[in-house]
C-alpha cells in the first residue's frame, strides 16, 4: 500500500514525486464508447491523488455536449469533469479543438474555446487538420505540459481508421506531438474484444505499434478468470501487457453524447418527465439531475402522441434552433405542444427557449438558410435575434425571481433573446449586478431560459417539479447537489482502477520518461 | 445444397438482418432456402407449429424466406436462468444435461447436432443461409467455434464477416478477426460487409481497399444505418415504439414491412451478385 507521507508500508521510496515531470500517458480506444474517458478521469483523479499536478487533454473532441470555463471558454464537458478529477481548473487548452455537428457533415468548430469558423468533412480534413490544427496541438500540449508534472490525454474513436489516418490528428498525430506512452483499451460488452485489440495495433504502422505499452479491458461482466486464455493470445500476437480488467461499475457521470435516459415511457406511478429528441440535441447532460428526486423518470419523446402520456414536456438545447423548429412543426410536436400549453408545465431551454418564442430573426443565415423570420411556438412573449457570429459562453450564477434561491448554471449560444412582457425567471449575477433572466407565462406553465445546467442545484429542480398539477403532491427532497454525487462517481472510478490494474506497471511507464 | 454464413466481428453486428436479408432475396428469385443458427443463448424463443423453441430471429428470417420455422433451423437454444442456472433446448424441447460430462462430450454433441440439422435440411432446401454468434474469435468462449466456423465447416459454407461500423474501429474489427482465425480458417473468408454507416461512404476507399488486400476477402458493400426495429435476440431493443402509428394489427407484418424497408437500401448499398458468387465457391 502506497503510504502517503513518503514511504510505502515496507519502506521502499515512493516513486512519484510532485514537481517531477512525467512523460505523457495516452488511452486509446478500439471504438468509441471504449472507456477512455472514464479511464483518463480515473487516472486524473489517482495520479492527483499521488501528489502530481496532472492536466488532461483532449486533442479534437466531436461532442455537443459541452460547457462552459470560469474564463467562459466552451470545452467538452468531458474535460470538464476531467479536470475536476484532477483537482485544477478547467481551461480552453485542455480541449483545443471542439466539432459541434450541425448537421449535413459540417461542424461548428470551436478552438481553445472559443467558436473559430463552421466548416464541412473535406475542408476539416483536407486542409485544417494538417495545416492550422497540428499548430494548436502543439501550442496547447506545450502549454499544459510545461505548467503541470504530467499531461493525461483522451484519443477519439479509434486510431486505425485507416482511411483517414494521415489526418488524424486525434489520435497518432497528438501522439507523436506529445510523445505520448499509449493504453489501448476496449469495451468487453459488445464481443469481439480480442479481434478488435488485435486488429487495432495490427492496422498501425511499426513506429506507431512501438507507442502502445499497455491493454486495458473495460466494462467486464463475470469472472475475469475466464479470459485468460483469450488474453495470452492477445499477448502473445502483439507482445504488449493486458494491465487488468475493470469490472462493469453504475456511475452517475455525465455521458459523452450517448443518451443515458430511459428511451421507454411507461404507464405507471412518478413524474415522467419527456424531453422532445430533437435531431440535433445537445447538452442531454442537463437532465441528469432530475432523476436524482424520487420517483421521477425522464424519458427521450420521439413520437408527439407519447406527450399525451407524461406529466412535463421539455425542448431541449440545439445545435441548430431553426432547422429543428421546422422539424417540430413537420413532425405534428408544435401543434400538439400549443394544444398541451397550459395543461402540463412546458419549459425551454437554449435552443428549445428560442422556440418558446413568438420569431425567430435570423437576416444573416448563421443558423442556417438565407435571411429567415421564423415563428416560433408562441407560448412565450420573447423575440430571439441573431445577427452576429458571436457565441455567449459563460458560467452563471443566479437566483429563483420567485424566491431568491440559488441557481447555477452556464450559456453557450448563438443569438439574443428579448422578452417583450411578464415576469423573469431568475435573477442573473454579472460585473454590473443583477439582472433579469429567462421568461415564463402568466400562468405559469411555460418556462423558457438560456441557463444549461439548471437542474443540477435542488432550488429549480423543486420549482420545476412543484408546477406539476396535483397527483404528484411532491415531497420535500433533501438537498441534493450533483456536485457530489459527481464527486463520489469520480472517486468511486478511481477506486476500481486501482483495484483492477496493475498500477506499478502504469507508473512504471509514465516513468519511462521522466525528464 | 449450397451454404453461406454471416459472422459478425462483434455481437449486434448485423448478422442476424443480414441472414434475413439474403433470405428473401433467393426465396423472392424462387430459390428454396431455409437459415440456420447452431446456437442461440437468449430468453427470445418462439414455437413452432410442432410446438418446437426455436430462436425469435430464425422464426423471422424463416419469414422472411417465406416458409414455416422449424427446430432444424436452430438445434440448440441456452437460457440463462438467473444464479448462474441455463436452461438448454435440444432441437426444440427442454433438456436436461446432467449426462453430459466436461467440454469434450457437449462439443461432440454439438457438432452431432449441427450434422443432423445439415442432414434434414439438405432434403427440402437448396441454400442454407446460416447465422454465426458473436465473435466467431472470442476464444475463451466454451461455444465460440461450435457457433461459427465448426457450422462453417460442416456446412462447407464461405464466410461473410459482417461490422458494426458506427461505433468506429470496423477495419481493426476485420483484420483482427482474419488474424485470429485457425490459418485453415482464413481461406474460408470470402467478403465483408460494413453496416450501419452514417455519411458519404466515398471516404471508407482507401481503407476498404488496404483490408482486402490484406485478407484476400472483397468487399461486399457498405450499408447505411436504417432505422427500423427487427425482431432481435435483445427483446429491449424492440420496446422502443417504432412501431406507433404503423397500419398494421399484426406485428409480423410490421416486421416485415421493416424488413422490405431494409431490403430496398440493401438493393442499392450491396453485391447482391457478388453474395451468389461467393455461394457458388467451393471451399
Amino acid at each position: 500500500m502506497r503510504d502517503r507521507q513518503g514511504g510505502t508500508a515496507d519502506g521502499a521510496e515512493w516513486r512519484l514525486r510532485a514537481g517531477a515531470k512525467y512523460r505523457p500517458i495516452m488511452v486509446m480506444g478500439t471504438t468509441s464508447g471504449a472507456g477512455k474517458s472514464f479511464l483518463v478521469t480515473a487516472l486524473c483523479r489517482i495520479l492527483s491523488d499521488e501528489g502530481l499536478k496532472v492536466a488532461p487533454y483532449k486533442a479534437q473532441n466531436m461532442s455537443l455536449n459541452s460547457c462552459a470555463t470560469e474564463q467562459g471558454e466552451e470545452i467538452a464537458r468531458i474535460q470538464e469533469l476531467q479536470a475536476r478529477a484532477a483537482r485544477t481548473r478547467a481551461e480552453g487548452a485542455m480541449n483545443p479543438i471542439l466539432l459541434k455537428p450541425k448537421g449535413d457533415a459540417i461542424s461548428q468548430v470551436i478552438v481553445m474555446g472559443r467558436p473559430y469558423r463552421d466548416m464541412d468533412v473535406k475542408e476539416y480534413y483536407g486542409h485544417f487538420v494538417n495545416t492550422e490544427g497540428r499548430e494548436i496541438l502543439r501550442r496547447s500540449f506545450h502549454k499544459l505540459a510545461a505548467e503541470n508534472d504530467i499531461v493525461v490525454i483522451e484519443g477519439a474513436g479509434s486510431p486505425a481508421e485507416i482511411n483517414i489516418a494521415d489526418g488524424d490528428i486525434a489520435n497518432m498525430g497528438a501522439a507523436e506531438i506529445a510523445d505520448a506512452a499509449c493504453i489501448l483499451t476496449v469495451n468487453s460488452e459488445w464481443g469481439g474484444m480480442f479481434a478488435y485489440l488485435v486488429g487495432t495495433i495490427m492496422l498501425l504502422e511499426q513506429q506507431q505499434r512501438a507507442r502502445f505499452k499497455g491493454i486495458i479491458i473495460n466494462n467486464f461482466r463475470g469472472d475475469p478468470d475466464c479470459l485468460r486464455s483469450g488474453i495470452e493470445r492477445v499477448e502473445r500476437e502483439l507482445g504488449i501487457p493486458v494491465l487488468g480488467v475493470v469490472p462493469h461499475m453504475d456511475l452517475e457521470l455525465p455521458n459523452e453524447d450517448s443518451m443515458f435516459i430511459d428511451s421507454k415511457v411507461k404507464e405507471g406511478d412518478g413524474i415522467r418527465i419527456g424531453v422532445v429528441r430533437l435531431p440535433r440535441i445537445s447538452n442531454i447532460t442537463d437532465f441528469d439531475a432530475l432523476t436524482l428526486e424520487e420517483s421521477v423518470s425522464v424519458v427521450l419523446v420521439s413520437d408527439p402522441d407519447q406527450l399525451d402520456l407524461i406529466d412535463a414536456i421539455i425542448l431541449p438545447g440545439t445545435k441548430n434552433t431553426i432547422v429543428d423548429l421546422n422539424w417540430l412543426e413537420a413532425k405534428g410536436f408544435a401543434g400538439r405542444i400549443r394544444q398541451l400549453a397550459g395543461k402540463v408545465p412546458i419549459l425551454g431551454i437554449c435552443g428549445g427557449y428560442q422556440m418558446l418564442g413568438q420569431e425567430i430573426v435570423d437576416k444573416k443565415g448563421i443558423e442556417g438558410g438565407s435571411g429567415q423570420k421564423v415563428k416560433g411556438l408562441g407560448l412565450l412573449p420573447v423575440v430571439t435575434t441573431f445577427d452576429a457570429y458571436e457565441k455567449c459562453t459563460a458560467q452563471v450564477e443566479a437566483r429563483l425571481a420567485s424566491n431568491g434561491a440559488r441557481v447555477r448554471g452556464y450559456e453557450i449560444h448563438m443569438g439574443r433573446s428579448e422578452v417583450l412582457q411578464g415576469e423573469p425567471l431568475f435573477l442573473v449575477r454579472d460585473e454590473k449586478g443583477e439582472h433579469p433572466g429567462g421568461a415564463i407565462s402568466s400562468d405559469g406553465m411555460v418556462m423558457g431560459t438560456y441557463l444549461h445546467g439548471l437542474f443540477d442545484l435542488p432550488a429549480f429542480r423543486k420549482r420545476f417539479l412543484a408546477s406539476m398539477p396535483e397527483k404528484h403532491g411532491h415531497e420535500e427532497s433533501a438537498s441534493i447537489d450533483t456536485g457530489d454525487r459527481v464527486e463520489a462517481s469520480i472517486q468511486k472510478s478511481a477506486d476500481i482502477v486501482r483495484a483492477n490494474i496493475d498500477m506499478e506497471a502504469v507508473f512504471r511507464i509514465l516513468e519511462g520518461g521522466r525528464i | 445444397m449450397k451454404a453461406i454464413m454471416f459472422q459478425g466481428t462483434s455481437s449486434d453486428a448485423g448478422k442476424s438482418t443480414m441472414t434475413a436479408l439474403l433470405c428473401r432475396h433467393l426465396s423472392e428469385r424462387g430459390v428454396k432456402v431455409a437459415p440456420f443458427k447452431a446456437i442461440n443463448v437468449t430468453l427470445n424463443a418462439f414455437v413452432t407449429k410442432h410446438g418446437g423453441e426455436i430462436g425469435i430471429s430464425q422464426a423471422f428470417q424463416a419469414w422472411a424466406a417465406g416458409i414455416e420455422p422449424e427446430v432444424e433451423m436452430n438445434p440448440i437454444i441456452i437460457k440463462p436462468e438467473g444464479g448462474g442456472r441455463l436452461q438448454y433446448i435440444i432441437n426444440g424441447r427442454a433438456q436436461a444435461m446432467s449426462h453430459i460430462k466436461g467440454s469434450e462430450e457437449w462439443k461432440a454433441l454439438g457438432l452431432e447436432l449441427i450434422q443432423q440439422c445439415k442432414v434434414k435440411l439438405a432434403e427440402r432446401y437448396e441454400v442454407v443461409v446460416c447465422e454465426g454468434s458473436g465473435s466467431p474469435v472470442e476464444v475463451n468462449l466454451p461455444n465460440h467455434g461450435l457457433a461459427n466456423m465448426d457450422t462453417a465447416r460442416i456446412f462447407k459454407a464461405p464466410v461473410i464477416l459482417v461490422a458494426d461500423i458506427d461505433k468506429g474501429g470496423s477495419f481493426a474489427s476485420i483484420f483482427g478477426t482474419y488474424v485470429l482465425y485457425e490459418r485453415n480458417e482464413r481461406r474460408m473468408l470470402k467478403g465483408f460487409i460494413l453496416n450501419r454507416f452514417r455519411g458519404d461512404a466515398s471516404v471508407l476507399s482507401k481503407g476498404i481497399e488496404e483490408i482486402e488486400n490484406r485478407t484476400s476477402a472483397k468487399c461486399i458493400g457498405v450499408m447505411p444505418f436504417v432505422d427500423v426495429s427487427l425482431p432481435a435476440e435483445d427483446g429491449l431493443s424492440m420496446m422502443d415504439g417504432r412501431h406507433k402509428g404503423s397500419k398494421h394489427l399484426d406485428i409480423r407484418d410490421s416486421w416485415m414491412a421493416s424488413l422490405n424497408e431494409i431490403y430496398r437500401v440493401a438493393l442499392r448499398s450491396l453485391d447482391f451478385q457478388q453474395i451468389t458468387s461467393v455461394l457458388d465457391e467451393r471451399l
